[in-house]
């Protein structure tokens, strides 16, 4: 016999016993799945950043067919995303907004009083279980492990206070796991420009005057004006986002915080964006 | 055959030949999935499964189906030995599928964990090197106990490796790495010093 045609057999008749044994194996260890599962991990963007509080984009699938998650529950993702997988499963979507990280606390490092020399470790959970490397216990550390926690380039130290691009961020919420005091919170952005509280401490006006030259005295100014939105619990002043619409008063409600507190976290409005980009150009000509 | 030669082969092979460290196969897992050190022991027991049965079944398809058929047929033992690498990838290949349906049924939480590595293990080098190396090797060539034992300790040893690995990347994340090292190169330097270590073993059983 030649070899080629033994060769041919003895192939054939070895790969039919496998064929055989992964058939048997196919049957006996049948997994019955929700076709529904695959088709909505298809239309999800595949990050896999947990940023949905599930282990990825596949458990995040299954917990939405399994109703265990709204349709909405990607963060990435968006609206976009979230109609699609309400299209897959033909569910009604509520309109959403993306979820982007803003800070509860501005204080650059010339507004932080009573900083002591801090020679260890340069991790914001080491210094922080230290506890004793700037007079705020509330207050951003600086030291960036939000920065480290960013898959996206997203999130930079800029004078000793994180900025985050919203251009670049897709609110995957890393940096808000990452912060040991957690300062970071995940907000829904209903504008593109959102007000937000820039302190995070508790304690009354005084102490916070002792410790940080631009935090939240609890002065409630800011309720004063709007007090549907704005709530002042534990000498803070919170924003209720449930309420927020948006309007010109709220301006007006900012404007009337004496340490300037409440600022606007977003996305460069058109104006600001067009001056960067000839402040660049400018740059890249010199 | 004695059990202390038994014992040699093991301990030769797990640490003396490790695969990862001395013979440098199987880096892409090992490099790919030691973040976690559950992640990479399940990833580890995966490969020691698949590698077992992979060498077992080749030894039993090279000895007991191409060499009697070669030399009944066509008068030369070795003149069916051109498809060993064909039906080595065809054995490895049914036996990863074979892992991954059971740990889709009764793991599946390490299925989901595993990803695209799991049917990587397919094309790890380790495995069709553990069953290339039984091939070559008089030692194993004559014994099938020897051989499962070596396939055996092979993968235990690519799973030691593995979690070593991982337990040192797990501390690894509180550490002040510099800027410019940070992520594939911290870890290849690591890599590279657990491998000295292992150079240590090289002296015993002379």
């Amino acid at each position: 016999m030649s070899v080629v045609l033994t060769a041919a057999l003895v192939l054939f008749a070895i790969t039919l016993v496998f064929a055989a044994l992964l058939g048997v194996a196919k049957e006996k260890l049948r997994v019955h799945e929700d076709p529904r599962i695959g088709q909505v991990n298809e239309v999800l963007p595949a990050a896999n950043c947990g940023g949905c509080g599930f282990a990825g984009c596949a458990d995040f699938a299954q917990a939405v067919v399994e109703e265990r998650a709204p349709c909405d529950g990607c963060t990435v993702g968006g609206p976009d995303v979230a109609a699609a997988v309400a299209r897959v499963l033909g569910r009604e979507v509520v309109q959403t907004f993306p979820y982007r990280p803003v800070i509860h606390c501005r204080a650059h490092t010339g507004d932080k009083l009573g900083v002591v020399a801090y020679d260890g470790v340069h991790s914001c959970v080491e210094a922080n279980a230290v506890g004793v490397t700037q007079g705020c216990t509330y207050g951003c550390l600086g030291f960036g492990d939000c920065v480290r926690a960013c898959n996206y380039d997203a999130i930079h130290m800029v004078d000793g206070l994180p900025e985050i691009d919203y251009v670049k961020c897709t609110g995957c919420g890393a940096c808000v796991r990452a912060c040991p005091r957690n300062i970071i919170e995940s907000i829904p952005f209903k504008q593109e420009q959102m007000l937000v509280v820039a302190c995070s401490n508790k304690e009354p006006g005084k102490n916070v005057r002792q410790v940080c030259k631009v935090g939240c005295i609890g002065c409630k100014a800011c309720q004063r004006v709007l007090a549907q939105l704005f709530e002042v619990r534990d000498n803070l002043a919170y924003i209720n986002y449930d309420n927020y619409t948006g309007e010109e008063d709220l301006k007006a409600a900012a404007g009337k915080c004496p340490v300037k507190s409440i600022v606007y976290f977003g996305k460069p409005q058109p104006e600001y964006a067009a001056m960067l980009k000839e402040e660049d150009t400018a740059v890249t000509q010199v | 055959m004695d059990f202390t030669s038994l014992i040699a082969v093991f301990l030769g092979v797990v640490l003396v030949n490790n695969f990862v460290f001395a013979q440098f196969l199987g880096i892409c897992p090992f490099l790919g999935v030691s973040k976690n050190v559950s992640m990479a022991f399940g990833m580890g027991c995966a490969v020691t499964f698949v590698m077992t049965i992979s060498g077992v079944v080749t030894w039993v398809i090279v000895h007991l189906i191409l060499t009697p058929l070669g030399s009944r047929f066509l008068g030369n033992p070795e003149s069916l030995y051109f498809l060993k690498y064909v039906i080595f990838i065809m054995v490895i290949a049914s036996m990863v599928q074979l892992v991954e349906m059971y740990l889709k049924k009764f793991f599946p939480s390490l299925y989901t964990a595993f990803g695209v590595f799991l049917p990587l293990i397919t094309t790890n080098c380790a495995i069709l090197g553990a069953c290339l190396l039984i091939d070559m090797n008089e030692v194993y060539q004559s014994s099938l106990v020897k051989s499962a034992v070596f396939a055996f300790g092979g993968g235990v040893g690519f799973a030691m490796a593995i979690t070593i690995m991982a337990g040192i990347r797990e501390h690894m994340r509180f550490s002040d790495v510099p800027k410019a090292l940070r992520g594939a190169g911290i870890t290849l330097l690591t890599a590279c010093i657990l491998a000295l270590a292992f150079q240590g073993f090289a002296g015993i059983g002379k």
